[in-house]
């Protein structure tokens, strides 16, 4: 899958997941903050997101810390799971 | 102001983890002793903890009367245990005279679940969607009524953890407003896969057992059990020679409107709802010798609560005994509020603060914390606090039996009036008195492409459910049409089923694919408070915010909770009503094959006092005259009903063929009547409906009088309501 329809497929899986009704795809920036400023976005739905991208993608999150790194941005998801696919 | 009596707890009943009976619960707790080990219930493979504390040994078939154990949930048998217990410690008379109050988050899911989980995917049959229907919230106050030959009112409770002691308020309210003169006041809740993969998903669990207050803790353990007090006024104790376990003396209910799962965290609001109760009780914080905490062993919980209370004993927190019971009987949700209660009724009355099991290092070192083993000390007055999602606070005065008898300052409740309104049906939202084209207009197609969640705003909105979508929206526009703020207004919704459609789909993923695919986002949105959370933080409602389990008169049954809160002096003013969605599982099983025209809907109504409508400059839409939830006495309320105006109307909600009867030998029989199902559908809400559109038609100048009146299987609700004539 090239990093276009990974990205793509990212922003439908949080447009869904988290109910942001009235938002499309070209609404999420790929480098913007997903929580605090960015969608606003708090601790349920990064649990939320988390399961999301386990169900979706085949790909599990770490926990604590370690995610909010990987859930600073689309881009940052992209490169996680590419990453993980690719060292499993 | 008026003056009131203290209410006397005469009776008490627990199960818990610890074992059957509040002496061997209470013994085993003071000793420090922990019910806490894997779950034997169901398969926990797979999840974060797997741990519970979880009654063993309930033989529900050998509670259950003859004949009814396949229709008994755990739920039912625990408080039928816990309430029987209480009772005969109270010497209470079987038939005689006795309110049942009961709090709880989810009934007999547990029983639910078995049923799903035999249904094979894709292939599921009417009978097995009945199944699905069979155990929801309010069958258990029902079922433990019958088996104790209950006779009074009753009531099902939910606000999510915090369940069980709201329940007890309402107990008590019934008591100073002379509904009842005993009250088994109370709070249920089993173990089930819903609450127990939801808490893992939302990483609230321990894995090992849980550590309230300490440095180290990880999240709660889930419990079970039941909680029960009998209840009456002390003067009524005294005069019968009832030994007198404890006083509840005083209570407080109110919301956040913080956040669906995570407490306020400076601890602000349960500072001033522990304050509340302290006053409400006519006591000083320097009478409080013990707070029974929530403590539930999650960061935020904890950390917030160790906030709140040094907030309230500015100058003394080293001074009052502080101790949660949920490392040892885990967190019951719905029933902790009653448990707790029971716990604190009991240390008041020996003088024995119980611990906080696994406690080594304290994170608040301010406070006075109870460690290992019991603390023996003479207490005069203990609180024990309740703190549940949503934001849904209470907190319990209790006061040691030798507490010199002295009247408190009471509430007189002025004449109530309705001075907002609204319903939902297939016309969308109508405000206020444009609710009167139900009245007037023939049948309207339903409107099943409307869209309540586009009358929302979709960022606070997020997650929301249809049928909370309808809830939301339609209680605001009830509340602005009343021209309110949420700030002191208080929150009631009647509830029959819940989300059922939504709590299958959630159990069927997480049967089907396995609990770690159990979505942390909609747990929140599957419990019986959910409606009430929703709209507490949407709406920023901060009074009692809960919702009311009754099957086709949930409305009704709303509204006599939220009158009995504002008797209560809880709130300045109560948002009312109910509202249900359109369910495929509920229509398919209700629709009789199709023979009954299901519809969607509901209504909502702004319930305050006439002098603080006035005082706002608002001409009440309505005055309620009277309202009743009616038994076996039915015929006689209706025949002794005063004769209506010339222009008066009867709205209907479900009317069965004996009540119909019942009112043609009533002074009422010649008066036009307006049968809501057969304009908007049949729902469970429909006798909020007929609520919201008799309230529009007096206000819209089209009668004087409006008789609303619904009813279900064993419960008829009759409410008066009348034109507002101004004082001259």
């Amino acid at each position: 899958m090239d990093q276009s329809e990974l990205k793509s497929r990212i922003k439908r899986a949080l447009l869904e997941e988290l109910d942001l009704r009235g938002r499309s795809e070209a609404d999420i920036d790929d480098a913007a903050p997903l929580f605090g400023e960015g969608l606003g976005l708090d601790s349920l739905d990064a649990l939320q997101l988390a399961m999301a991208i386990e169900e979706r993608f085949g790909v599990s999150m770490p926990e604590g810390e370690a995610s909010r790194a990987i859930f600073a941005s689309v881009n940052a998801i992209a490169e996680h799971i590419t990453r993980t696919k690719a060292a499993g | 102001m008026g003056e009131r009596e203290r209410i006397a707890v005469t009776g008490l009943g627990l199960v818990t983890s610890l074992g059957f009976g509040r002496e061997r619960s209470f013994s085993r707790l003071c000793a420090g002793e922990r019910g806490i080990s894997e779950v034997s219930l169901f398969d926990s493979s797979g999840l974060k903890s797997r741990i519970a504390a979880e009654v063993r040994g309930l033989d529900v078939a050998a509670i259950a009367p003859h004949g009814e154990a396949a229709d008994w949930s755990r739920s039912d048998a625990l408080a039928f245990i816990a309430s029987r217990e209480a009772l005969a410690q109270a010497a209470h008379v079987e038939g005689s005279p006795l309110g049942l109050a009961m709090g709880g988050t989810t009934g007999g899911m547990y029983e639910t679940e078995r049923a799903l989980a035999a249904i094979a995917p894709g292939r599921g049959t009417p009978l097995d969607a009945r199944r699905l229907l069979d155990f929801p919230l309010a069958v258990t106050v029902g079922r433990v009524a019958r088996a104790l030959g209950h006779v009074g009112p009753s009531a099902t409770v939910c606000s999510a953890c915090s369940s069980g002691a709201v329940a007890i308020a309402l107990g008590a309210s019934w008591l100073l407003a002379g509904r009842a003169t005993r009250v088994l006041a109370g709070g249920v809740d089993g173990l089930c896969q819903l609450t127990f993969t939801g808490f893992n998903a939302l990483g609230a669990v321990d894995p090992e057992p849980s550590r309230p207050f300490d440095e180290s803790r990880a999240g709660l353990t889930l419990g079970e059990g039941a909680g029960c007090l009998v209840l009456e006024l002390e003067s009524s104790a005294r005069a019968r020679g009832a030994p007198i376990i404890a006083f509840l003396s005083g209570w407080a209910v109110a919301s956040e409107a913080h956040h669906v799962t995570h407490p306020e965290p400076s601890g602000a609001r349960a500072a001033s709802v522990l304050m509340d109760a302290v006053l409400a009780a006519g006591l000083s914080t320097s009478q409080i010798d013990y707070v029974n905490a929530h403590g539930t062993g999650t960061i935020q919980n904890d950390a917030m609560e160790a906030r709140a209370l040094a907030r309230v004993f500015p100058e003394d927190v080293g001074r009052v005994w502080v101790s949660s019971c949920k490392a040892q009987i885990g967190h019951t949700l719905g029933a902790a509020g009653a448990i707790e209660a029971a716990i604190t009724a009991l240390s008041v009355s020996r003088g024995l603060v119980p611990p906080t099991a696994g406690l080594e290092r304290p994170e608040a070192k301010n406070l006075r914390h109870v460690r290992e083993s019991h603390q023996a000390a003479p207490l005069r007055a203990a609180l024990s606090s309740s703190f549940g999602f949503g934001g849904a606070c209470a907190v319990l005065a209790f006061e040691a039996p030798s507490a010199e008898r002295r009247l408190l300052s009471g509430k007189i409740t002025g004449e109530i009036v309705i001075s907002g309104a609204a319903s939902y049906g297939p016309a969308g939202v109508l405000r206020g008195a444009a609710s009167s084209r139900y009245f007037t207009a023939p049948a309207t197609p339903q409107g099943e492409s409307f869209d309540p969640l586009a009358l929302l705003d979709p960022e606070r909105s997020r997650r929301f459910g249809r049928a909370s979508a309808i809830v939301v929206a339609t209680a605001e526009s009830a509340l602005r049409d009343a021209g309110r703020e949420g700030a002191g207004t208080g929150f009631v919704v009647g509830s029959a089923f819940g989300d059922v459609e939504r709590s299958v789909r959630f159990l069927q993923k997480v049967l089907g694919q396995g609990p770690k695919f159990a979505s942390p986002a909609e747990f929140p949105q599957l419990i019986a408070s959910t409606g009430s959370g929703n709209a507490s933080l949407y709406l920023g409602l901060t009074g009692p915010c809960l919702s009311v389990s009754e099957f086709g008169t949930s409305g009704q049954a709303a509204v006599s909770v939220a009158i009995s809160l504002l008797e209560l002096g809880l709130a300045n003013a109560m948002l009312v009503g109910a509202a249900e969605a359109r369910d495929p599982i509920v229509d398919a099983v209700l629709s009789e094959g199709g023979r009954v025209q299901r519809g969607e809907g509901g209504g909502f109504v702004v319930l305050e006092e006439l002098t603080v409508a006035l005082s706002r400059g608002r001409v009440p839409l309505a005055v309620v005259a009277e309202h009743h939830a009616l038994r076996a006495d039915a015929e006689r309320a209706f025949a002794s009903l005063p004769p209506p105006p010339s222009s008066s109307c009867i709205v209907t909600g479900f009317l069965p063929s004996p009540l119909v009867g019942v009112l043609n030998r009533s002074p009422w029989r010649a008066v036009r009547l307006c049968s809501l199902p057969a304009i908007v559908g049949q729902h469970e809400a429909i006798g909020a409906t007929a609520l919201a559109v008799a309230v529009a038609e007096v206000a819209a100048g089209g009668v004087e009088q409006a008789l609303v009146v619904t009813a279900d299987v064993d419960t008829v609700y009759l409410t008066r309501l009348c034109r507002y004539q101004a004082q001259a």
